[in-house]
């Protein structure tokens, strides 16, 4: 395995662990957002890494080029189409969260998740 | 015509975003919306079985190995794929209905959600490609939300943002799962990815693999609403109108068996897969039901009993035998009739009294008799009295469990349908059958029509299935022959 793509696997295991403890254990609302970003890129950084291949070339087959040294040298393009669909279906998902994150920031004045996604059901008896 | 194929998801999906466009136009949408859900329905019923190759790039075969690899998406239509899709079909159609008849002025983003939810669930049976599905399996989470979001119910926005949060982190890491199966096999195609692992291409004890499994596995779980993830689906269906929650359910059945199959098929060789499969789906029957039991709020109460009947699907797919397998995937075609009755029949009972809590209802019966008797058949059905379609499924399931040698699996099946029924009565005691509350009142005595036809419709398939299960557990049978 070469050098670089250890170093890239490394910094996505980093990210997903980071994304983790930064969803599960942080309270405010937006850095639980951040760090779902974090795992979602770290994911995403883990397929690109799979489509490296050492010295080779863009996947793109350009007139005049030799198609067997293409086929030899060109890196996997499969992971590449993956992450940027997998990219563009995060970046919604992010737009979705932080709207909700808005309309909810208004109601209470607050960004603690503590607060804000308290038990439902206790909110409502609570209330009652 | 297998033209038709990608047009199962083509028409709801442009369908939706025309109307979202035009929602402005409202009488002309209405009428475009009624259309296009009549449509749904009829597409998968017209449309021959076979294959659909995108772009039209068919498979390559190495003439060395005479290994096949599909260079694009591929989209399989089978008897499985053609009665799952024209179900939903028929169940957007009713939800689609009711909400037109129910509004004067309807919202093009919310019909845009209903749509794109039932193309996203197409596409996850219809596709023969693992990345393809993790996409719509990520849209359909976005309709979802959406649908919860846009109803008027308190702490919907909240329950929404939840929802989002915890598939936030579960699609990523299912998406890792993914990324682990690419760099093993070089693919994406599931058939290609199970030809790998069964030639002995891939090396099934390698931790990758297993940790692949684990991954994808998670993702499973919070698409079915399986343990850890019950009560946030619970929550979101309790959350939503209650035709709204009638769809929702019928998602999560359709993402957790498609999910399920593409996972059968790669990992059947591991003996801890159909392990995990069937302690998730008891601790789903027995925490389903358990939670059902303490619940006072009616929505919330058919949302745990259905994660509960999730259960029992699992169970059918974990035994992992052809007889096993149809039972279970005849059960969830029972469970989207079923559950969505029971939240259109319910939801009924809020339009007329603006109640979910069992405490403060009662005496309903006198005053709507249709919905409280096609109700008492629903759940009747739901508890697997005969000779109602619940019934038919829930008895395939406990002879399986017998044929496998786990008699004790199909004692805990018997003593879960009989918690089930006991849940039922208890609530449909509580609302129709006991003196009505001095402090009740019973605002709408008019029932909306297009509920009644949608309970009707839904009915009527549940005693056709009841009566005849062999019109699908036949063609079922065939397909689960093939993938075995």
């Amino acid at each position: 395995m070469a050098q670089t793509q250890l170093v890239i696997l490394f910094t996505s295991a980093a990210l997903i662990i980071i994304g983790l403890y930064s969803a599960i254990f942080i309270d405010n609302i937006i850095k639980k957002i951040i760090g779902i970003s974090f795992i979602e890129e770290g994911a995403n950084l883990f397929i690109v890494a799979i489509g490296y291949k050492p010295g080779g070339v863009v996947p793109i087959l350009m007139p005049g080029m030799d198609t067997s040294w293409f086929a030899a040298n060109a890196a996997y393009p499969l992971p590449f189409g993956l992450v940027l669909t997998s990219i563009v279906i995060g970046a919604s998902t992010l737009a979705v969260m932080l709207a909700l994150v808005m309309v909810l920031y208004r109601r209470y004045g607050t960004l603690s998740t503590k607060v804000m996604l308290a038990d439902t059901s206790k909110q409502e008896e609570y209330n009652e | 015509m297998n033209e038709l194929i990608p047009l199962m998801v083509i028409v709801p999906l442009m369908a939706g975003l025309l109307i979202s466009a035009f929602s402005k136009f409202n009488k002309a949408t209405k009428i475009f919306a009624f259309v296009v859900a009549i449509c749904l329905p009829i597409i998968p019923l017209a449309s021959n079985y076979g294959l659909h190759f995108f772009g039209g790039y068919e498979p390559i075969v190495d003439n060395v190995t005479s290994v096949m690899f599909h260079p694009a998406i591929t989209y399989s239509f089978t008897f499985l794929q053609q009665i799952f899709i024209a179900m939903i079909g028929i169940l957007t159609f009713l939800v689609v209905f009711i909400y037109l008849t129910k509004y004067k002025e309807i919202s093009g983003p919310y019909l845009f959600l209903l749509f794109l939810g039932t193309a996203a669930v197409t596409a996850m049976l219809l596709t023969d490609d693992i990345f393809h599905m993790f996409v719509f399996f990520e849209i359909l989470a976005l309709a979802q939300v959406g649908i919860v979001a846009a109803s008027s119910i308190d702490y919907s926005y909240e329950m929404a943002l939840k929802y989002m949060i915890l598939g936030s982190i579960g699609s990523p890491i299912m998406l890792l799962g993914i990324g682990f199966l690419l760099a093993m096999t070089g693919s994406v195609n599931v058939t290609d990815i199970a030809v790998a692992v069964h030639n002995g291409l891939v090396d099934i004890t390698s931790p990758v693999f297993l940790l692949s499994l684990g991954l994808i596995f998670f993702g499973w779980l919070y698409a079915s609403g399986l343990p850890p993830f019950h009560t946030i689906k619970s929550g979101i269906y309790s959350k939503a109108e209650p035709h709204g929650a009638a769809l929702l359910q019928s998602f999560t059945v359709i993402s957790m068996i498609s999910i399920v199959l593409i996972m059968f098929r790669i990992y059947s060789t591991l003996p801890i897969f159909e392990v995990l499969i069937v302690f998730f789906s008891i601790l789903a029957m027995i925490l389903g039901v358990s939670l059902a039991l303490t619940q006072t709020d009616f929505r919330r109460m058919i949302g745990f009993l259905a994660v509960g009947e999730l259960g029992f699907i699992g169970l059918g797919i974990g035994l992992g035998t052809q007889y096993a397998i149809t039972a279970g995937l005849f059960q969830a075609l029972n469970e989207i009739i079923i559950t969505a009755l029971l939240f259109i029949g319910f939801g009924a009972i809020v339009n007329a009294t603006n109640e979910v809590d069992t405490r403060k209802l009662g005496g309903l019966l006198a005053y709507h008799p249709k919905v409280s008797i096609m109700l008492l058949i629903g759940g009747l059905a739901m508890a697997g009295v005969p000779p109602l379609s619940g019934f038919q499924s829930k008895l395939m399931l406990v002879q399986a469990s017998l044929s496998c040698g786990y008699p004790e699996i199909s004692i805990l099946a018997i003593m879960v349908s009989i918690a089930t029924f006991v849940v039922f009565v208890k609530t449909y005691y509580s609302m129709f059958l006991k003196p009505k509350p001095t402090e009740l009142k019973v605002e709408n005595m008019e029932v909306p029509r297009a509920m009644i036809f949608a309970m009707g419709v839904l009915l009527i398939i549940i005693v056709v299935l009841g009566i005849f299960p062999d019109v699908v557990t036949a063609g079922i049978s065939n397909f689960v022959g093939g993938i075995l």
